[in-house]
């Protein structure tokens, strides 16, 4: 894949080309055609945390670091949540989420299916594996219920027969490629998507209260846009997640006995 | 990885993946990239080639630096090292074993407790990995062939001002036969900068344990991340589709690797690949999580017999330097079981990957891992 052909990586970010259909436009900078609502209106509702796809299940390793007391607040959470961010999402879900997007927005499975795969293979804690597998799947079955569009239907029966893994963050690229949701804002939403599941699991571990939360969520925007800056121009070839400590705390959470999240 | 090492482990299946930004670009014997016949000789700029073009991204502005001092270690800087065993009868025989400098292989070791295995120590006379070395290591592993790879000592990644050094390593195992590739630990010295590829090819029913131990400097003077970069992947196929591909990315100056969840308070990071694709993973990945952190806890418990305190856990463990933080989990595509360790010394976190290294070999070849013949 060319390094430079996601064309939408500046922050004025016209990704209304990536658009299959109709729509077209900026999809930040003030163009209010209905079609570009409709792709702000789409993207608000993939971020958000009731949308049914059980990502409020899943901890991404957060309830082990707590468990170690290695999180004991929302100042730790803050720190944490923003190197995972931009050590993981950055160089690693956000690129797959991107090479998806692209893909789908040409209409290629292949290329949508490649770095769904690609992602898979990079992922190594397995429990990561299952809850980006789990949650990708819902995504993708919910999206197909929505939307009459063939190809998210064949996505989807791949992903139900085995033969993709189907990981959130490439059915997320795709599925928002799909509904004209640019590249640029999906990765916003994935990592707002991925903060919030993760601060509303916090919640649950932890006595902190809601106000605490949201300045958790805020303290994280610099490092979801450094990841969204990260994951820019990369190959599927150039994943490089790197969190060793969060690999062996997420080798302890699977054999845990006592859980609340399924990862 | 690119074709690169694909083509020269000889599995064409695995040279179809496009644009790899790796160290190890096409092979360009022709040297038709401006310059390459220069840079292959190692004369003009002191830079040997072949493994690093282009560069990677991250190492292309060093690779704009010529290296001043090359004629005296040119010769070096090309080091090449081919393996290759073949299973024959009852045992496994070095059938090839080309070394060009600084590697060199001074013979074989009979002192593994498998029967059939056999053991090469590689050397590394020249006191370490220099800037514009250019290091390409193939072994390869036929069909029911049991070998074992080592190094005779640690490998020292030298400070570098100018350019960088790259390595290539390519590993495979055929049919029925199985790897050890676990060298001595990997220390990075202030300054140092190194781009490394490392792929693994397995037949279905071959195995393998690849491991490393990386130490961020000379810990005992006081060294530690004061490396300008490493960049070390691994990525493995099983009749040459993509199964499993890992990445380690230190840049000490950009991304402090203290941070929360990369490194924590800990120094020392060792990595186990055991490749199984054959193997039930779940339950070797459970099997060698209760090794592994049975051994850290161990370490860490005979310290407290010592009298200090042994925290397995915790800011508190800072102090400790026998605290090693480990675990295991399946690896994806079922091709094995990873194996991670932390910890602030070498000796510890090599320590706990040998508990999984021999709890592995137990699983797969009815035998332990054989001993250290370095100490």
């Amino acid at each position: 894949m060319s390094d430079e052909a996601f064309g939408a990586d500046d922050p004025g970010d016209a990704s209304g080309a990536d658009d299959p259909g109709d729509a077209a436009g900026v999809d930040d900078a003030g163009d209010a055609s209905g079609a570009a609502d409709a792709a702000v209106l789409d993207s608000l509702r993939l971020a958000d945390s009731s949308l049914p796809v059980g990502t409020d299940s899943v901890s991404y390793g957060i309830e082990q670091f707590v468990a170690a007391d290695r999180v004991t607040d929302a100042d730790d959470l803050a720190a944490l949540l923003g190197s995972v961010l931009r050590r993981q999402l950055g160089p690693g879900d956000l690129v797959a989420l991107r090479a998806a997007h692209e893909g789908a927005a040409d209409g290629d499975l292949a290329a949508v299916t490649a770095a769904d795969r690609r992602l898979d293979a990079a992922t190594l804690p397995a429990e990561f594996r299952e809850s980006a597998t789990r949650t990708g799947g819902r995504l993708l079955r919910l999206q197909s219920d929505l939307r009459d569009d063939e190809f998210v239907t064949e996505y989807a029966a791949l992903a139900d027969a085995g033969e993709v893994p189907g990981a959130y963050p490439a059915v997320l690229g795709a599925v928002a490629a799909r509904a004209g949701v640019g590249q640029r804002r999906a990765c916003l939403v994935a990592c707002q998507e991925f903060t919030t599941a993760v601060v509303g699991a916090a919640q649950r571990l932890l006595a902190f209260g809601h106000t605490d939360a949201q300045r958790v969520v805020v303290d994280c925007q610099p490092a979801m846009v450094e990841a969204v800056e990260t994951s820019a121009g990369r190959s599927l070839a150039d994943l490089t997640m790197f969190t060793p400590l969060v690999d062996v705390l997420a080798a302890d959470h699977e054999r845990a006995d006592r859980r609340l999240f399924v990862s | 990885m690119a074709s690169g090492p694909a083509r020269r482990t000889g599995d064409p299946a695995a040279a179809d993946d496009s644009e790899q930004p790796d160290c190890a670009g096409d092979e360009d014997p022709a040297g038709t990239a401006g310059g390459g016949d220069a840079r292959r000789s190692g004369s003009a700029d002191g830079t040997a080639s072949g493994v690093d073009d282009p560069p990677h991204p991250a190492f292309a502005e060093y690779a704009t630096e010529s290296v001043p001092q090359a004629p005296v270690g040119a010769a070096g800087k090309d080091g090449r090292l081919d393996l290759a065993f073949a299973r024959a009868g009852g045992e496994t025989r070095l059938v090839r074993d080309f070394a060009r400098v600084p590697f060199h292989v001074s013979g074989t070791l009979g002192h593994d407790p498998h029967p059939a295995s056999e053991t090469v120590y590689v050397q590394s006379p020249s006191g370490g990995v220099a800037q514009g070395d250019r290091h390409t290591v193939t072994v390869s592993v036929g069909a029911n062939a049991v070998a074992h790879v080592s190094t005779g000592s640690a490998t020292k990644v030298l400070s570098m001002e100018r350019n960088y050094a790259a390595a290539d390593l390519a590993l495979s195992v055929a049919a029925g036969g199985h790897l050890d590739y676990v060298p001595a630990p990997t220390i990075l010295h202030e300054g140092a900068r190194l781009c490394q590829d490392v792929t693994v090819d397995l037949a279905p029913t071959a195995s393998a344990v690849v491991g490393e131990v990386l130490v961020p400097g000379r810990l005992a003077r006081g060294e530690r991340f004061d490396f300008d970069r490493y960049r070390s992947t691994c990525e493995v196929r099983v009749d040459g589709e993509v199964r499993v591909a890992d990445a380690t990315h230190l840049d000490p100056g950009d991304a402090d690797p203290a941070a929360p969840g990369v490194m924590g308070e800990f120094a020392v990071l060792g990595t186990l690949y055991v490749l199984a694709p054959d193997a039930d993973a779940p339950s070797l990945s459970d099997r060698l999580h209760e090794r592994v952190t049975a051994a850290a806890a161990r370490d860490a418990s005979e310290t407290s017999e010592r009298g200090e305190p042994a925290e397995s856990d915790g800011a508190s463990a800072e102090s400790d330097a026998e605290t090693v933080r480990a675990g295991a989990t399946a690896l994806p595509n079922a091709t094995g079981v990873l194996v991670r360790a932390l910890g602030h010394r070498a000796d510890p976190v090599t320590h706990a990957l040998r508990a999984a290294w021999d709890g592995a070999r137990t699983d797969l070849l009815g035998v332990g891992a054989p001993a250290d013949r370095r100490q």
